[in-house]
């Protein structure tokens, strides 16, 4: 690249009009109400940490229930966990999802595995994972609370409990402990899909919540000058 | 396995309606039995609607059936049963059932099924057989009932395929599963993991037995079965630990309120997955009919009721799913009273000897009479133990307590008449309060006299626990003059100290110690110095320790005694002397003293003091020994002196055999020599370098020197010398070496120094007389009567020549230049070029002064007047001025032209130079000898000097340094001629 004297001026000028413009960029003038960001980041943290909790969770829970449910690559049919909200969703279908939808389908899914999960904590044997369980279904609550935050935060009404889920509600027992044990594995494998679906979802909230940054690219071109 | 159902019981008919029924029946009976041979007609008796239900749970078949038309009211009845398995032809069970049949009883029996009733369908029939003693007519088997079948009923046939769902069995149990492989002939079941090889029972049923299950997880053992490895069906099989009999079953009171009843459970045996809890237990007391559920698994309570049932008889009942157990206890409720640990214990009124102590006992009321038991412990021990009878409030009195003293005050209570269980310990401390000490001091002294001072170090005990009643303060000590009369408080010396000391005058003082506390002082402990006091001496006696210490006995001094006390040292070697004593009493002349400080190779000094009456001190004796000697550490110095051809003599001094380790019983000298034999007074020791040497015995401490003798001369020995203890010798070191000396050698020195002592005396007489031989033997003038060459010349040439005598000559002139003394010889021999200073300035006749001679050395000229008288009248000698520029006078022998010639370019070449050595020499040039020399060269040479002075020229002496012949301005060379640089003189 070849500068010649009066390139310099010429690059002078640009880097002065560059700030002359810096203070009308959104992202270094804000000075007004959050918004709905804090919280939806909030939420997001709090859907990685329960990813954690549960990884902890799952694996002992496995190994309760004993093999082949503890063994990596067991695939079992659903059979009686078809109840369960479905996490999977096909992906041109997700990104289509408005705010509202894409909430509210988080808030009801987590509300009814939490019931379900509650119905676990009452079958666990031992203490121990009791005490697990109790705390994850805390968490989880908690979560819950926050998706609740999020949607009051954008204006978006709850959804209204369906008529028969309470929120005391918990599924009916299997008629066979085996098949009991299917939809436990299916719980805990529904609920972790879930908990990576609604850290994408935050995510692409939390994106979509943020004001555009300020992206200035500078094409210098000395010829041009 | 079939299970008898309990019969049901009806009211007994009568004895006349019997015979008469008997009586038809019997008739009834024989027609029939015509009648069968004709047609095949049920026989009576036969059982009757079979009724067949299912326990899927239990696995059991449960049969109800009745028996028609019997003929009597009860009949004692045997009914077999034949069980088929998927057809009727397959019977897999045979068996009997016995009963007593009442009329119109409807009968049950259960048969449990090893296989899951689900896996097959069953068949069921039965007969019956009269047998019943009081009826033989009867005996006779009926019909076979009709085959009933049956199915399990299960929720999803299509979907589930094994068998049995969630069983629940005790570890240990054998369990059959079966599955339905239906259409799926590539169906695969497992265990866990495990792939199950089943055993085909019929068409597509499968079936596979687990024998003596274990425990393996609460969430129960999978079996699933799957195709083409997708899961078609699962169940689980719940192993449950066997349920145990509860132990150690009881129940008490603390309060006539409440039965607390406790038992040991044993192993849990719950499984929450299926919701089933662990084992429940049941409490029921026969004497009241009540029953209770028990909230936990290890204990339950029990309301007393207000009239106080004396009598319990309670049955603990623990129950699961597969099992039941029982324990029963019975007991007086006066009996099993366990009371609560006593509270609000209160010491009061605590003195230094005594306490009292109060306490109550909680929620029993006056129902019973307690028994409290009390125990006072101190640090070591249980010094005290009451029993104190109370209803609730109690209260005891400790006497015969130690001042100053933590005790560990320990109750407990329990029922009086009948002791169930004791309440827990309650612990308090009970600190009593402080008194005087109640023992005097333990006190000795050290006095040390110096100066007309007694300089007392006093050293105390300090008093035990016991006897000091509280924390001892400080310590008081007043001193006495007993000569004045006079009291003087010394010191009081805060605690903790063992000892003081104190610089008194010579007189006699008597010092009392007083311990004290921060209630009241000790008794005082009294001491009396002497005037006298440490300068006793006594001679030191050896004693012979043993391991466990010293027997130290003595002989008393005096028949009025106080006591004794022996003392030591107990570090002995170090400075910090650590004085410890031992009071012994009166009567007693000796004593063993034993002490953990007391180590083997230390010596110990003891010393054993009376004291009188007055409380004085007197040494009466002085022992030293050893708990148990031990070989020398070291060796003594020695020293090899008087070394003779024959013997020396070895000495060694200032060996310090106090700091032995034993006492030094003597002394070995051990000698290396090469003689191969000892003398006859020392015996061969092999030494551990396995060389040799000859011992010489020492057999007296004290002996410090020893004479080596017999020895060769000119011969080296090697010797060391040990010391020796009643353990052994000191370590051999390394050997001194000494050579004898030669046998001649004082010979030689005999003759040799006489003749050296001569030599030298010779030697400083020449040198004293060096001078007068000198000049006697080779003076610097010579007598021309002492000289050779004129008896040569006069015997040669002219008979007629003769000396002139000089005293025949007038002198008309003496000059005296610069007279020095001694210099008349100082250039004969020199060989060194001298500095201008060290040049002397000659004191002759005619003698030039020194200071105007060239430079660097002195011109000195020996002038016979006798002869220069003339020449210098001739005025052919006069003395040409010599310029500055000069050469250095060099005096030489000027024999030849050439040697001029060459002298001078020399002298020229050399002006500045040193003189060569070897050319300062004294010439003597006689003019009478120049020409009678007969030497024509040098004739020649001397041609152009005048004759005028031909006869007799100038003899002289001419300095080395004037090696350049003046030569003058007419370039004759008129003579030697000393002369100065700027002047010469006449």
């Amino acid at each position: 690249m070849d500068l010649r004297a009066g390139d310099s001026w010429g690059m002078l000028a640009c880097l002065c009009t560059v700030l002359w413009h810096l203070p009308a960029v959104p992202a270094l003038n804000r000075t007004g109400d959050p918004g709905p960001g804090p919280s939806i980041q909030k939420t997001y943290d709090l859907t990685r940490y329960l990813e954690h909790q549960l990884r902890s969770l799952a694996g002992t829970y496995l190994n309760y229930l004993g093999p082949p449910f503890n063994e990596p690559d067991f695939n079992p049919p659903r059979l009686g966990a078809e109840t369960l909200p479905r996490a999977t969703v096909n992906l041109e279908v997700w990104r289509s999802l408005n705010d509202k939808l894409r909430l509210t389908q988080n808030y009801e899914a987590y509300s009814h595995l939490l019931c379900y999960l509650r119905g676990l904590n009452r079958q666990a044997a031992t203490a121990e994972l009791r005490h697990s369980l109790a705390h994850f279904c805390t968490s989880l609550q908690g979560l819950l609370g926050s998706i609740a935050g999020v949607m009051a935060a954008l204006g978006y009404p709850l959804p209204q409990p369906l008529p028969g889920i309470e929120p005391t509600w918990a599924p009916g027992p299997a008629h066979s402990d085996f098949l009991q044990k299917m939809d436990d594995f299916w719980l805990l494998k529904e609920l972790q899909t879930w908990l990576w679906r609604s850290a994408k979802d935050f995510n692409r909230l939390k994106k979509k919540m943020q004001p555009p940054a300020a992206a200035v690219t500078l094409h210098l071109e000395a010829h041009g000058f | 396995m079939g299970r008898p159902a309990a019969p049901a019981r009806n009211p007994e008919p009568m004895a006349f309606f019997a015979v008469f029924r008997t009586a038809f029946l019997l008739a009834v009976l024989s027609w029939r039995t015509c009648q069968s041979e004709v047609l095949p007609e049920r026989l009576p008796l036969t059982p009757e609607s079979l009724h067949i239900s299912i326990n899927s749970t239990l696995q059991h078949l449960h049969l109800q059936w009745t028996v028609h038309k019997l003929p009597y009211q009860e009949l004692q009845m045997i009914f077999q049963i034949e069980i088929s398995r998927f057809e009727t032809s397959k019977v897999i069970w045979m068996g009997n059932y016995s009963t007593t049949v009442k009329r119109n009883q409807v009968l049950q029996w259960s048969w449990e099924s090893e296989l899951p009733l689900e896996c097959a369908t069953h068949f069921v029939r039965m007969k019956s057989t009269v047998d019943d003693a009081r009826f033989p007519e009867l005996s006779f088997s009926s019909n076979w009932s009709p085959w009933e079948e049956v199915h399990a009923h299960t929720p999803e046939q299509n979907t589930d395929l094994i068998f049995p769902r969630d069983k629940l069995v005790e570890e240990g149990s054998n369990v059959t599963f079966c599955y339905n492989s239906g259409i799926n002939q590539n169906i695969s079941c497992y265990l866990d993991r495990e792939l199950i090889h089943g055993e085909q029972l019929y068409l597509n049923i499968f079936t596979f037995k687990l024998n003596n299950v274990p425990f393996i997880r609460e969430g129960g053992t999978n079996i699933y079965c799957a195709v083409n490895y997708t899961i078609k069906d699962g169940t689980v099989l719940f192993v449950s630990k066997v349920l145990e009999e509860p132990k150690d079953f009881s129940c008490e009171t603390q309060d006539f309120k409440t039965l607390s009843c406790s038992w040991d459970p044993g192993v849990d045996t719950g499984l929450f997955f299926d919701g089933q809890p662990s084992q429940h237990y049941t409490l029921f007391e026969s004497f009241s009919g009540k029953k209770k559920f028990c909230e936990h698994n290890n204990q339950c309570n029990w309301e007393i009721s207000r009239d106080l049932q004396e009598t319990y008889n309670f049955t603990l009942t623990a129950e699961n799913y597969l099992r039941k157990r029982s324990v029963n206890t019975i007991f007086n409720l006066t009996h099993r009273v366990h009371p609560k640990a006593p509270d609000s214990i209160h010491f009061n009124n605590v003195g230094a000897t005594n306490a009292t102590m109060t306490w109550k006992m909680p929620a029993l009321g006056n129902y019973s009479t307690l028994l409290c038991q009390i125990e006072l412990h101190d640090k070591e021990n249980m010094r005290q133990e009451h029993n104190v009878s109370i209803k609730v409030n109690g209260e005891f009195l400790f006497s015969e307590l130690m001042p100053d003293t933590a005790y560990m005050v320990c109750i407990r209570c329990a029922n009086a008449k009948h002791v169930w269980k004791w309440s827990k310990w309650v612990t308090r401390t009970l600190i009593t309060a402080e008194a005087a000490p109640s023992k005097a001091l333990d006190v000795w002294r050290k006095v040390k006299p110096e100066k007309g001072l007694h300089h007392v170090t006093l050293f105390w005990k300090p008093l035990s626990k016991f006897h000091a009643n509280g924390k001892i303060l400080f310590y008081n000590i007043v001193a006495k003059d007993l000569d004045k009369k006079s009291e003087l408080k010394l010191q009081s010396i805060p605690a903790p100290a063992n000892g003081t000391e104190l610089t008194l005058d010579q007189g006699s003082y008597q010092i009392q110690v007083t311990a004290n506390n921060s209630v009241g002082a000790s008794p005082a402990s009294e001491i009396v110095i002497s005037g006298d006091s440490g300068n006793e001496e006594v001679e030191e006696q050896k004693i012979n320790g043993t391991k466990d210490g010293f027997l130290i006995s003595w002989k008393p001094l005096s028949e009025d005694r106080a006591g004794y006390v022996v003392d030591w040292c107990e570090h002995q070697r170090n400075l910090h002397c650590e004085l410890q004593w031992k009071n012994v009493g009166p009567n007693t002349t000796s004593t063993v003293i034993s002490s953990d400080a007391f180590r083997p190779g230390i010596r110990y000094n003891f010393r054993i003091y009376e004291l009188s009456t007055e409380k004085i001190a007197y040494l009466v004796e002085n022992k030293i020994g050893y708990t148990q000697e031990l070989a020398p550490s070291d060796s003594p110095q020695v020293k090899a002196i008087n070394v003779t051809s024959h013997s020396f003599t070895l000495s060694w001094k200032d060996y310090d055999t106090e700091a032995q380790r034993g006492f030094i019983q003597g002394y070995r000298v051990c000698l290396k020599s090469k003689a191969t034999q000892c003398h006859l007074d020392s015996v061969a020791e092999l030494l551990p370098d396995n060389s040799t040497c000859c011992e010489h015995a020492i057999n007296n401490p004290k002996q410090k020197i020893f004479l080596v003798e017999n020895l060769q001369p000119e011969s080296f020995y090697e010797f060391f010398v040990s010391s020796f203890t009643s353990a052994g010798k000191s370590p051999i070191g390394t050997f001194t070496k000494v050579t004898t000396q030669d046998e001649h050698s004082h010979m030689l020195m005999h003759i040799i120094l006489p003749m050296v002592l001569c030599v030298l005396l010779i030697a400083v007489m020449c040198y004293w007389k060096s001078q007068w031989v000198k000049e006697k033997c080779y003076p610097d003038i010579p007598d021309p009567y002492k000289s050779s060459i004129l008896s040569l010349i006069k015997s040669k040439e002219s008979p007629h020549l003769r000396i002139m005598n000089v005293k025949d000559c007038t002198p008309d002139t003496i000059e005296v230049v610069n007279k020095s003394e001694g210099t008349k010889t100082q250039f004969i021999g020199i060989e060194k070029p001298l500095t201008e200073s060290e040049f002397p300035k000659p004191a002759n006749l005619y003698l030039l002064p020194a200071q105007d001679f060239c430079v660097p050395g002195p011109c000195i000229s020996f002038v016979n007047h006798t002869y220069s008288e003339s020449a210098c009248d001739s005025g052919s000698c006069a003395h040409t001025p010599v310029p500055d520029t000069a050469p250095p006078c060099h005096l030489e022998l000027l024999a030849s032209p050439d040697n001029l010639l060459n002298t001078l370019e020399k002298t020229h070449t050399d002006s500045l130079g040193e003189i060569p050595a070897g050319k300062i020499s004294l010439n003597y040039v006689s003019q009478l000898a120049s020409p009678m020399s007969g030497d024509k060269d040098s004739l020649l040479i001397h041609s152009p000097v005048p004759v005028l002075c031909s006869e007799y020229k100038m003899q002289m002496a001419v300095p080395s340094c004037l090696d350049s012949p003046v030569l003058s301005e007419n370039g004759s060379l008129s003579s030697m001629t000393l002369l100065g640089q700027d002047k010469h003189y006449h």
